[in-house]
């Protein structure tokens, strides 16, 4: 017998390729008291935040990880990314010295097809959101080179650091998100709860919205755009409270017209 | 998040004051709020400054123009009312409230609303397309058309256009490229600023979404591939595919497994949709933007289309063929039509049953804009529901013709039986009816 039926009362969602979203969170000594605790208040407002946007979001099926690190680094959910209706944000505490090398080869085992990267209906870049207060106390270096150069994932991902208070190595965490105009840096700690939350749904929302001609689609024309909504002054280093922001030099990595040379077929450390 | 205004504020605009109510929600371009204005409610969308593309000011004065100008059509378009003035490089524009009941595209596509029918979901299309054949014939294209532009109501397919801001004469580019998946290729790569014809295939992409929940361009090679900057050019823009277009290539086909519904929506149309789709959307309409169908052409097989649908007992949407009676697939049962309506110009059928409207656009030639005029429809008689009617709902009269040479005439609003060999003659075009 012919099919003459359109069944659209039994038809699937929409296919959402996934966005993985990792925060990447120091959980160091240096962090105990106020900072651990606003770090943490911060962190849940902002899965509440993400978890609004994901949940009607039909352009991404947003999944997030939480890697911490202190002498040691431990994902919040071991098994891999999850849905922000499923993820539980567990209270983080501070203590140890700063692995930041180890957290970057954790995450560098884990940003691949093999690891947390798993879906069948296609992949978004991901988004990092790197966070600390200090400067790393292992050899971040080789860490940073070795996925820099070898992870595909973590080249094409958006990345945005933030960098909390007086002794946070502001040059360390530009290298490491790879831009300076990438990174945020405050000693104001009730700015970085709101700064937290603003970024990460920016970030999340990056992808469904319109863009004007030629805008950028990065981790700085992200930091840019939330410096103007925000009223923060670009380019002012931070000394009683305000944030320091480095002017962007102009690189426009244009949305339409990138010259992305990528291969698909090269090198990718999960293949 | 961080909102610009406090409950109280006001906020001066060119025609009228505002007083700010309440926050409602935030999008990609900026924040709404509802707003008083002269006691009545409206909503306030105030633009970020990332939202008012690289030329705030040219953005600005494009609004104040539309706000001057006037809606297309106030029951679909929620028009710019009124324009704030420019506060410290920042502005917005006053706009009507969305009523109950109507849901964004986001929340079909992820099934959390579901059309109350299938005819429903063509009405829904029907209603887009005429909106922008509204848009396009006054002169406007509308610049960045996708998924969070439009509210619409699942149980009766009306829809009312929002976020028409970038909306700007045609050959006018207000500097927004549009949104990533339902950009035209040419403005990928930038041979075209949007435009009408940009328009149209953001619209196709839309409506192909609407009915199986599927990105009509993404298919297997965008669920292997990471989606880079350079894979989604090249399924956008330099190498862009219809899914349900090429079988001997399946590389650029749809997923089996990930896009069922794009399977099973396409083995049930009818072959003039299929075709449609293919025109709007195929690789001819992809690299000639001349070529993709206008919108009168969409409005005539979607009403063709809508025609062919009938509701089984047991709650199945079933497609028949040239107005004849079929056997539900579903559960088996038959369906019995008695009588179907045959076009002298056009040359098909749909089936005589109680809820078929004919509309203008089936008449033989006409202007686009009366493409949806209603000139009749059947019904069962409330008395006697097994006797079967149709009425006219023209404004102008019918002469009907029956066998035996019988010829009356029947008044605007009148009503006459089905009956086999009728043949109603109106200016433009006959009907026949003819039993199944």
């Amino acid at each position: 017998m012919e099919n003459n039926s359109i069944g659209i009362g039994g038809m699937e969602p929409v296919a959402r390729p996934l966005l993985p979203m990792f925060f990447i969170l120091d959980t160091s000594g240096s962090m105990t008291g106020q900072p651990i605790s606003i770090l943490n208040h911060a962190m849940e407002e902002t899965i509440n935040a993400v978890r609004d946007f994901a949940g009607r979001n039909s352009d991404t099926l947003l999944k997030i990880g939480v890697l911490e690190f202190n002498s040691q680094c431990r994902w919040m959910q071991p098994q891999g990314l999850e849905e922000l209706d499923d993820f539980i944000y567990t209270r983080l505490k501070a203590g140890g010295m700063t692995h930041m090398g180890e957290a970057l080869e954790e995450l560098d085992s884990k940003l691949s097809r093999k690891g947390f990267l798993s879906s069948v209906t296609g992949y978004c870049m991901p988004i990092i959101i790197f966070m600390t207060d200090g400067y790393p106390n292992d050899e971040w270096e080789k860490a940073l080179k070795h996925i820099e150069t070898e992870n595909k994932w973590f080249q094409h991902s958006i990345k945005i650091g933030f960098a909390i208070g007086d002794t946070a190595d502001e040059d360390i965490m530009s290298k490491i998100v790879g831009n300076p105009e990438a990174v945020i840096q405050t000693s104001d700690l009730e700015l970085f709860r709101r700064m937290l939350k603003i970024v990460a749904v920016k970030s999340a929302m990056i992808g469904s919205q319109s863009h004007p001609i030629g805008e950028p689609v990065s981790g700085e024309k992200i930091v840019e755009d939330i410096m103007e909504e925000t009223g923060k002054k670009v380019r002012e280093k931070s000394d009683n409270g305000d944030l320091g922001f480095i002017m962007p030099d102009g690189s426009d990595d244009d949305f339409w017209s990138a010259s992305d040379t990528w291969i698909i077929d090269e090198n990718w450390n999960d293949l | 998040m961080e909102q610009k205004f406090q409950r109280g504020d006001m906020i001066r605009c060119q025609i009228s004051t505002v007083k700010v109510i309440d926050w409602l929600a935030e999008g990609g371009q900026g924040d709404v709020y509802v707003v008083e204005q002269n006691g009545k409610k409206k909503a306030l969308k105030w633009y970020k400054p990332s939202g008012m593309g690289k030329e705030p000011q040219k953005f600005y004065e494009n609004l104040k123009k539309n706000c001057f100008h006037g809606s297309p059509d106030k029951k679909v378009f929620l028009w710019p009312e009124d324009v704030t003035e420019y506060q410290d490089g920042r502005f917005g524009y006053i706009m009507p409230l969305r009523p109950e009941g109507y849901y964004e595209i986001g929340d079909f596509l992820l099934t959390k609303v579901r059309f109350s029918s299938l005819q429903t979901v063509v009405d829904a299309a029907l209603n887009i397309v005429n909106a922008y054949r509204l848009l396009h014939n006054e002169g406007y294209s509308y610049q960045d058309l996708n998924d969070g532009n439009f509210f619409i109501n699942p149980q009766n397919g009306a829809v009312l256009i929002c976020d028409n801001d970038n909306v700007a004469p045609d050959g006018e580019n207000t500097g927004i490229a549009g949104k990533p998946g339902y950009i035209a290729p040419e403005i990928v790569l930038r041979k075209q600023m949007p435009d009408s014809y940009t328009d149209r295939f953001s619209m196709s992409i839309i409506i192909f979404m609407l009915f199986c929940l599927t990105r009509p361009m993404e298919g297997k090679r965008t669920f292997e591939e990471p989606r880079t900057i350079s894979l989604m050019k090249r399924i956008y823009g330099s190498d862009p595919h219809f899914i349900m277009e090429d079988p001997y290539h399946p590389e650029y086909g749809a997923d089996e497994n990930v896009q069922k519904n794009a399977f099973s929506f396409w083995r049930a149309l009818p072959d003039y949709m299929r075709a449609l789709f293919m025109e709007a959307l195929g690789q001819n309409a992809v690299q000639n933007p001349d070529a993709r169908p206008p919108e009168l052409k969409w409005v005539k097989n979607l009403v063709r289309f809508r025609s062919e649908i009938i509701k089984c007992k047991c709650g199945a949407n079933l497609l028949v063929r040239d107005g004849q009676s079929t056997t539900c697939s579903k559960c088996g049962a038959v369906i019995r039509i008695p009588y179907k309506l045959k076009f002298d110009t056009d040359h098909y059928y749909i089936p005589g049953i109680p809820g078929t409207r004919i509309y203008r656009c089936q008449m033989g030639i006409c202007n686009a804009d009366e493409a949806l005029q209603p000139v009749g429809r059947i019904l069962a008689n409330p008395s006697n529901p097994s006797i079967w009617g149709v009425q006219n709902l023209s404004k102008e009269q019918w002469d009907i013709e029956t066998v035996g040479t019988n010829k009356k005439k029947v008044q605007p609003k009148g009503i006459i039986s089905l009956k086999n060999n009728i043949r109603i003659k109106t200016k433009t075009e006959t009907i026949i009816i003819e039993e199944a």
